[in-house]
């Protein structure tokens, strides 16, 4: 027999279950809207680089070619650009890990006096903003000749990136238990070496994780690289940009099909390093916030 | 040949400032010697095994190995070896190259390596699991890999912080036996930490007990059984522990418990005491002038003994008596103690009288 009160109840369960499936329809709306805002270059960059007359907005190519590839690497210096930004991210990647390896392992292991103070004085240096260094780097470089230089440019970059590495870095350390490197140690090896044959391979994730940022972010960077580099030879990928606006008859055009090109290939290496990494990116980032 | 002394090492942890985690200890353990270190959690026991191994460093005192100075040396330069609770195997290597990276590191050749991974591997039945991770071992697995990393080496002192704790009731018996086989057979200088009263029971030589910081007594498994030192020794020890009775001393005999009146064979000069009486000290008896009766609250049966809980004025007494014996809850029964088997301790101070 069923009472009134269930019966009520019933309806109202059901209620809910018809307000949920709203919500849901709701929820995905939203998402499909946020998805279109953000897809919505990426579409232009992929239309417009294989267009023999791009333009300015989206569209289906009006003839497809492949020209604007090859005319990247033909009129403009672009495959030069893709290899100083691929040797200044590589490289800066190499010293990151390295000085992010050893100064987080410190913060995590050592009974220093101020520790805190050091290590909420790392995060501090992260909030300033980078154009409010702009001109004292720009004299310091120039001051030290390390303007056009790839070394200024790998200094500056893994700088940049340093602070918040290193506080990434120290979470995934402080997930590594010490009684691994002190057994290491007790088998015989120097704390350096524990370090580096016991700690760091456990802690691999994390180190994936450092050099991904570190190589996305210095191959991402402009600010720095218009402030240290005027030499055409030395243009990064964002500089080279800049190439394909040309002067015609006293106005600016932009050549779209090239910039749209460029883009691709710009994107491409990202591309692959996150499809490659992506597993370790979410483990590292995972277990990185559980170490803080 | 390995001695290991403690000399008077004194150990506190920043923000600990009321005591110390080790106070003035002073130990010496033989060559060849398996000593126990035993006390509750936060007695000092695992501080003292790290300070040996380098990875703690005392306040004051001296560490020594072979009467040589060891305080300065880094862990690496130590030569002794430590099986820690949680084994710390290496995760990212296999079970062959976790026991012979110590090797690795001694830069033996690879052929060495192998025979002396290989010998140990037999000795601790390691010989199928060795291709394997850690994580694909079961912690007893694991636990004999961590064993045969620290053997492997031949070191000059085995220390063992707990390496039992983490193993099943039924395997943990089992591989306390075979620690105790291997410790004889490598007659390796051995400290064992441990909080378990019958793993020290059974494993040690000796048994070093600890409690805030102090070494409170040191002996042979029988010393500490028989004659302990203080009320904490008594109570830390065997199983079920030792009773403790308030007994008065009047004119040469002892009350327990306002009730029980025992025989004392010697002079005391406390009146207020303490009586500590093992279980098996007691024995349930006929009905006689110089037997208590007391009365029956619960008797466990243990297949190969019972113990049997009386009520002795408001103590609780456990008699360890015979399998078949089963008084049912409330019957009247009649204790008997033997003398020679009573410890006394003075009230206050919980110290053992002479």
């Amino acid at each position: 027999m069923t009472t009134r009160a269930q019966t009520a109840g019933r309806q109202a369960a059901a209620r809910r279950r018809e307000g949920t499936w709203i919500e849901a329809v709701l929820a995905h709306l939203v998402f499909a809207a946020v998805i279109v805002f953000f897809l919505a270059p990426f579409v232009w960059l992929l239309t417009a680089a294989f267009d023999a007359d791009a333009q300015a907005y989206i569209r289906w190519p009006s003839q497809l070619t492949l020209d604007n590839f090859v005319r990247v690497f033909t009129e403009h210096d672009f495959g030069r650009a893709l290899a100083n930004s691929a040797l200044v991210a590589g490289l800066t990647m190499l010293l990151d890990v390295v000085a992010v390896s050893l100064a987080g392992y410190s913060l995590s292991r050592m009974d220093l006096r101020f520790k805190s103070a050091i290590t909420y004085g790392v995060l501090l240096l992260q909030t300033m903003p980078l154009s409010a260094t702009m001109v004292p780097i720009y004299g310091l470089a120039r001051a030290v000749g390390l303007r056009n230089s790839y070394l200024g440019l790998i200094l500056i970059h893994a700088a940049i990136e340093l602070p918040f590495l290193i506080w990434l870095m120290k979470g995934f350390f402080d997930s590594v238990p010490r009684y691994l490197e002190e057994a290491a140690w007790l088998d015989g090896r120097s704390k350096l070496r524990a370090l580096v044959e016991v700690v760091l391979p456990v802690a691999r994730n994390g180190i994936g994780v450092v050099a991904g940022l570190s190589f996305l972010a210095a191959w991402a960077e402009v600010l720095m690289v218009i402030i240290l580099v005027d030499r055409q030879d030395m243009f990064t990928v964002p500089l080279a940009f800049y190439q394909v606006l040309r002067t015609r008859g006293g106005y600016t055009e932009v050549q779209y099909g090239m910039v749209a090109a460029m883009g691709v290939l710009y994107l491409v290496p990202v591309m692959v390093i996150f499809f490659a990494t992506r597993r370790m990116m979410v483990r590292g980032l995972l277990s990185s916030a559980r170490g803080l | 040949m390995a001695r290991v002394e403690y000399d008077d090492v004194t150990k506190q942890f920043l923000g600990q400032q009321d005591r110390a985690a080790v106070d003035h200890l002073t130990l010496d353990v033989a060559d060849g010697e398996l000593l126990v270190l035993l006390g509750p959690s936060g007695c000092g026991k695992t501080t003292a095994l790290r300070m040996l191994a380098g990875l703690e460093y005392p306040d004051s005192g001296d560490i020594r190995i072979d009467r040589r100075s060891v305080v300065g040396l880094e862990p690496k330069d130590r030569d002794v070896a430590l099986v820690f609770q949680s084994y710390a195997l290496y995760p990212h290597m296999s079970a062959k190259d976790n026991i012979g990276y110590p090797l690795k590191v001694k830069r033996m050749t690879e052929a060495e390596r192998d025979r002396r991974v290989t010998r140990v591997a037999e000795m601790l039945s390691l010989g199928t699991l060795l291709d394997r991770r850690p994580a694909r071992l079961s912690g007893g697995e694991q636990q004999r890999v961590a064993l045969a990393r620290a053997i492997v080496r031949e070191p000059r002192v085995f220390l063992m912080d707990e390496p039992l704790s983490n193993l099943d009731a039924k395997l943990r018996t089992h591989t306390r036996t075979e620690l105790k086989a291997l410790q004889r057979q490598l007659a390796t200088t051995t400290i064992f930490v441990t909080h378990d009263q019958a793993e020290a029971m059974t494993l040690a030589d000796r048994i070093a007990v600890l409690d805030r910081g102090r070494l409170l007594q040191l002996g042979t498994p029988d010393e500490l059984y028989n004659r302990p030192v203080s009320l904490f020794v008594a109570q830390f020890i065997g199983s079920p522990p030792m009773n403790i009775l308030a007994a008065q001393v009047r004119n040469g005999t002892l009350v327990a418990e306002g009730v029980w009146r025992l025989p004392l064979g010697r002079r005391v000069d406390a009146t207020e005491v303490s009586l500590g009486i093992r279980p098996e000290a007691i024995a349930l008896s006929e009905p006689s002038a110089d037997a208590q009766a007391a009365e029956v609250l619960v008797s466990e049966p243990l297949g190969s003994e019972t113990i049997v809980n009386v009520k002795l004025g408001n103590a609780l007494v456990k008699v360890r008596a015979a399998p078949h014996v089963r008084p049912d809850a409330g019957a009247t029964v009649h204790l008997r103690a033997d003398p020679a088997r009573m410890t006394l301790f003075d009230a206050k101070t919980g110290a053992a009288l002479p």
